[in-house]
């Protein structure tokens, strides 16, 4: 029995289905991505599942509970999310910013207790931005920022973390650099960890299972070895990919591809 | 996790503020019509005036300066609870139309209903704050889409319409009535203080007593709102209510305000902003700076009202403008 499933999901804007009867399970303490090309669902599916938007029939269940039913700051010491590319605030700093995601355990006059600021320092730490503790969010490069975030994310200590596209705007390094990250935080912390990437060959790499959407509906649900196939990426994608072995570590990867003949304009 | 530095520069902030705030209560109190020698202020204050002396300063100008920096107060503090909420750096409560809800509250109270004068001064307030808050109630219930909830900058957008069009119902009501009756409104519009007895002091102080303590134990949360949407809801903000309940509080304040001084605008754009520009937009931190801002700013323009020419005063709130419009000029181009 997995922990976070969703059951016959359906999301739509107006009259527009997005996502249609999704009945999906998230694997627990594992690392799961969703890809899929664009507008196909996958932010929509992402948003739905962190209650950030809602969904027009079906539920998304945690432990059992329709999320939609629950006390939405219990639910924010089970499960954190970063958005896609948030903003920050003029001024504010590195150590406010991550201070603000122990919100979840605060009351009344929301002073940090002891407790909260080793959280802190522990999530400044595990992402390389203590030297940063005093700077303005604003001031850091791209690669900086989005570590602060995750920082924020993890200061929640939740089980579960979402992250939309974490790798955008990044350069190879800094991508790797967090995706590495969240693969140490998944082994060591057993947290389970839900993504959105663009990257096929950083998906197969990273994921233990892969989700792979078309239309808001699922095309293959598995390890990366089930999905990261011709066929599969013939349907999500529309192109024709040659799949082989990355050397170093024995996963599939996409080596070159093409459009389908006939799907070019 | 507030860099220390901020702290300090805070707590120093603080202390000049009030010292300002005191020397230009001092300096108001030397000046101008029905004043008090300043080597007169001290005993008169333990007791040692004269009758003439004591009058003036605990029954006209004590009451006067306390209203003053109590309204400026309730402005700037509504100013930044907007700010937050609607994560517009350009939002005060006489731009949302909260202002002119009050102003055409007067203006047809005063027009249509006669009440003796004995109780007029005390019902007036009464009628300001239900004018604003009808507005306030339109506004959001425009600015409220049942798909996405409430749209900040669409509040914004409704607030501004609204402000217009109320003016124009305004200037309906104005010019259909009598001479006598439009200049009393004309000065409510431009904020001449004109609530200046001890009974103003407990009109407004109940609100403040209460609503200072509440926004900074709702600090955490305005932080969150000012951040992101998806953000806040990821940490387990109640997005919707928290907004509904600090709006009300917003509305409440400048509400209040606006019904003893009248028709002031700025206050709550000017303080917020001064406040995060010294130190930083943690709102436990910038709140305190930018209630004290908005009372110095507000007292200090009454100041300058009153002295600036010889034989009458230019309402405050007219001053506050002339201060006011250039800054907002000057945020707008920045941006």
């Amino acid at each position: 029995m997995v922990r976070l499933y969703t059951d016959d999901l359906s999301i739509g804007y107006g009259d527009r289905l997005i996502v249609k009867e999704l009945s999906i399970s998230i694997p627990d303490k594992k690392i799961t991505t969703i890809i899929g090309a664009n507008g196909c669902g996958k932010s929509t599916l992402l948003k739905t599942m962190t209650r950030i938007i809602s969904q027009q029939s079906g539920a998304v269940l945690l432990d059992g509970e329709n999320i939609a039913k629950q006390n939405t700051k219990d639910l924010a010491s089970k499960m954190a999310i970063l958005p896609q590319t948030p903003e920050s605030v003029s001024g504010l700093t590195v150590g406010e910013l991550v201070s603000y995601g122990r919100f979840p355990y605060q009351k009344g006059l929301g002073r940090l207790t002891k407790e909260d600021y080793d959280v802190i320092e522990w999530a400044l730490d595990v992402t390389g931005t203590t030297e940063f503790k005093y700077r303005s969010v604003d001031a850091l490069s791209g690669g900086q920022r989005q570590r602060v975030w995750i920082a924020m994310a993890l200061a929640q200590e939740t089980e579960i973390i979402f992250l939309d596209e974490p790798t955008t705007y990044l350069d190879l390094a800094h991508q790797l650099e967090v995706l590495n990250l969240l693969q140490k935080l998944n082994e060591e912390q057993e947290r389970t960890i839900i993504m959105v990437l663009h990257d096929l060959n950083q998906a197969a790499r990273f994921a233990d299972y892969i989700i792979a959407l078309k239309d808001g509906e699922i095309v293959k649900a598995g390890n990366c070895e089930d999905v990261m196939t011709a066929e599969v990426l013939e349907k999500v994608f529309a192109i024709d990919a040659h799949i082989g072995i990355d050397p170093r570590t024995n996963k599939p990867m996409c080596v070159t591809y093409d459009l389908l003949k006939g799907a070019e304009k | 996790m507030i860099a220390p530095h901020l702290i300090r520069r805070q707590r120093l902030i603080i202390f000049i503020l009030c010292a300002l705030i005191i020397a230009t209560f001092i300096i108001g109190l030397g000046m101008g019509a029905s004043s008090v020698s300043f080597d007169r202020i001290i005993p008169t204050i333990l007791g040692n005036g004269t009758f003439k002396e004591e009058f003036v300063l605990f029954s006209i100008r004590l009451p006067r300066i306390l209203i003053t920096v109590l309204a400026g107060m309730a402005l700037a503090l509504s100013g930044s609870i907007l700010q937050s909420i609607t994560r517009n750096d350009l939002a005060d409560p006489g731009i949302i139309g909260i202002n002119a809800g009050a102003g055409v509250g007067v203006a047809i109270f005063f027009l249509f209903f006669p009440v003796d004068v004995g109780s007029f001064i005390y019902v007036l307030p009464a009628v300001a704050f239900l004018g604003a808050l009808l507005t306030a109630i339109l506004i959001y219930a425009f600015s409220y889409s049942k798909k996405e909830g409430l749209q900040p900058v669409r509040l914004v957008l409704v607030g501004i319409g609204f402000s217009m069009a109320l003016s124009g119902v305004m200037i309906v009501l104005i010019s259909s009535a009598e001479r006598s009756k439009v200049d009393f409104i004309a000065k409510w519009l431009a904020g001449n203080i004109w609530g200046n007895d001890w009974a103003f002091v407990w009109a407004i102080l109940p609100w403040l007593v209460i609503l200072i303590p509440f926004t900074l134990f709702k600090a955490n949360k305005l932080n969150l709102l000012n951040l992101s949407e998806p953000v806040a809801i990821g940490v387990g903000v109640s997005l919707e209510k928290e907004r509904i309940v600090l709006l009300l509080t917003a509305v409440a304040l400048a509400a209040s305000a606006v019904s003893v001084t009248g028709g002031i605008a700025f206050i709550g754009l000017l303080s917020p902003h001064i406040a995060k520009a010294l130190v930083g937009p943690r709102n436990q931190l910038f709140i305190p700076v930018a209630i004290l801002t908005g009372g110095w700013l507000l007292l200090l323009a009454d100041t300058i009202g009153r002295n600036i020419i010889n034989f009458s005063s230019i309402p405050a709130g007219i001053i506050v403008s002339l201060i006011g419009a250039p800054y907002f000029i000057y945020l707008l181009f920045k941006k």
